[in-house]
């Protein structure tokens, strides 16, 4: 359902991705590993529509995706969340939540004027499933607190809750629990697996190979802007391409047990 | 004394329809419009121009509603294709060569002398019940324009354009076209400023291209810098302190000995102070932008 044909992109005279194939599947929760710069974060701009590939084509559910705006593939209910979560210092984690409502009165100037009953039944609305969502998400009693004052690892948790205002059917996460304490990385591992038995496909950008493991049926690695690898989890460490780029060579045995030097 | 009093308190109300048409484009949006002054000069100008050729100034108002928000949708669409810094500066460009079209175009808009004896709504009124009936006016104006600001801040539609100032990325990634939301903030902003230069127009039955000159956008710039930035109740106050402080000054000359050809400098002298004051001791300036409560229960 969620294509990429042989994507392409190039800043300037650095080619960061070359010939990308990707495919996902409806209800699937896919990894996207890599080193640092291999192309990960772009590869899921170009996903979102923030980026245009220069070749190649993305479609999802029949849509080519590849040549429109950021906000467009948003509407067709495909959203992103960040690496760095950032949230509005001026506004409350409700006010946020609502961002990411679809509310069509209130977003009409004119019309939001005059409708004004209606407008409110509307909120009203997006209100009650922003509580619900905010509950589900362990923020509950932060409703009121400015969103921008929220800690690292809650405002990853805010950007999911903001992204799932519409019922998205695919979200691409950003590594969702980097520099995140351990505690509240199981927590948004649980939440996410929840997402997803809700029915939203997820594509994952994640380095915690343990996180990778227990949430993802199927990974691709990512290596120089190529796909070196695409397979189950428990394979990666297996495949050798894998191991030089990414996961690196297993430790000699005289560095671990203390064994004389050969 | 009291018809000096009722004149600073009208132009303070028609400064402040100019203060929270900016406050909706700066303060909620994050757009640096340099130009705002074109769309006074834009309703201005319409009443004017209507005035000159006989229409009524109904006509005149309408007239420079509408050039004003087409003009904002026009300008909005620029952003389209320029980064931020780069818009603010177009926008000043542009109500620069509007004043110069002013200037030029003599025979449409009465070149350097402007257009004089426009008449307003309340001729056969003079004397006291005429700047009464001027003060309500403007009053009742500028309240009904903090309405229409206040609520369009509040709901959606402003929530989005919050966002779009914070976090533009995060607004883009949920479905929000940024482009087009600031296309809209422009068109129904302008309007408001437009009818603030109609007014104006109409009650000093004046208007001349030095009304047009940039001085005028960073007056307002500093009215919403001392009230709030981003709130409109700061916006009114931010417009009531400057028209206090250039009434006030009209005095000074009384108590201290300054030749009178360096009273309007001495004024700007005075704002330039207060907003530096301000941007040193209190930069969120006298009303502060609030975290706006949701209500929960409906």
């Amino acid at each position: 359902m969620f294509t990429s044909r042989g994507v392409g992109k190039s800043f300037g005279p650095v080619q960061v991705l070359r010939d990308v194939e990707l495919d996902i599947e409806p209800g699937e929760i896919v990894g996207l590993v890599g080193p640092n710069g291999s192309g990960k974060t772009t590869l899921l701009n170009c996903l979102s529509g923030f980026l245009n590939p220069d070749v190649g084509s993305i479609e999802y559910d029949g849509a080519r995706l590849d040549r429109l705006a950021d906000w467009q593939v948003s509407r067709l209910g495909v959203r992103r969340t960040f690496q760095t979560a950032a949230q509005p210092m001026k506004m409350s984690v409700l006010e946020a939540m609502l961002c990411g409502a679809s509310l069509p009165i209130g977003s009409a100037p004119v019309r939001g004027l005059f409708r004004r009953s209606a407008r409110a039944r509307e909120q009203a609305g997006a209100v009650t499933k922003a509580l619900e969502l905010l509950d589900f998400l362990s923020l509950g009693h932060m409703v009121e607190e400015p969103a921008g004052r929220l800690s690292g690892g809650q405002k990853k948790l805010l950007s999911l809750g903001v992204a799932l205002m519409t019922d998205p059917e695919v979200l691409l996460l950003d590594e969702p629990t980097a520099g995140v304490n351990p505690t509240l990385r199981l927590t948004i591992a649980d939440r996410l697996k929840d997402i997803n038995a809700r029915g939203t496909t997820l594509l994952v950008i994640e380095h915690d190979m343990g996180f990778i493991g227990r949430m993802c049926g199927r990974v691709y690695v990512l290596d120089k802007g190529s796909v070196i690898a695409s397979c189950r989890p428990d394979e990666l460490k297996d495949n050798p391409r894998v191991v030089e780029a990414y996961l690196g060579a297993p430790r000699p045995a005289h560095l671990t047990t203390g064994a004389p030097r050969p | 004394m009291l018809d000096f009093s009722l004149y600073v308190a009208t132009i303070a109300a028609v400064y402040a329809l100019f203060a929270l048409s900016l406050n909706l484009q700066v303060g909620v949006t994050g757009l640096l419009n340099f130009g705002h002054v074109a769309f006074f000069g834009v309703g201005a100008y319409a009443s004017g121009i209507v005035a000159l050729n006989g229409g009524s100034w109904v006509v005149g108002v309408l007239v420079g509603v509408v050039a004003a928000s087409l003009l904002g949708v026009a300008i909005g669409a620029l952003g389209r294709t320029l980064a931020a810094d780069y818009w603010a500066i177009v926008t000043l460009a542009v109500a620069e060569c509007l004043r110069l079209i002013v200037v030029n175009e003599s025979d449409v808009t009465g070149g350097p002398q402007g257009i004089s004896g426009i008449a307003g709504p309340f001729v056969g009124v003079s004397g006291l019940g005429g700047d009464i009936a001027w003060l309500l006016l403007c009053v009742v104006l500028a309240g009904l324009a903090y309405l229409i600001a206040e609520t369009l801040t509040g709901m959606q539609f402003g929530r989005v354009l919050r966002l779009i100032r914070e976090e533009p990325m995060l607004a883009a990634s949920l479905g929000h076209n940024i482009t087009r939301e600031k296309m809209r903030v422009l068109a129904v902003a302008a309007p408001i400023a437009a009818v603030g230069g109609s007014v104006y127009t109409l009650y000093i039955s004046y208007i001349g291209p030095n009304q047009l000159l940039p001085i005028e956008t960073f007056l307002v710039f500093t009215m919403l810098i001392i009230g709030g930035m981003g709130n409109n109740r700061g916006a009114v106050l931010g417009a009531l302190v400057i028209q206090l402080i250039y009434a006030g000054s009209r005095f000074l000359k009384d108590i201290f000995p300054i030749p009178d050809q360096s009273a309007s400098s001495i004024r700007l002298l005075i704002v330039g102070l207060v907003l530096v004051a301000f941007l040193m001791t209190r930069p969120e300036g006298l009303f502060a932008e609030k975290l706006r409560r949701i209500d929960v229960h409906q």
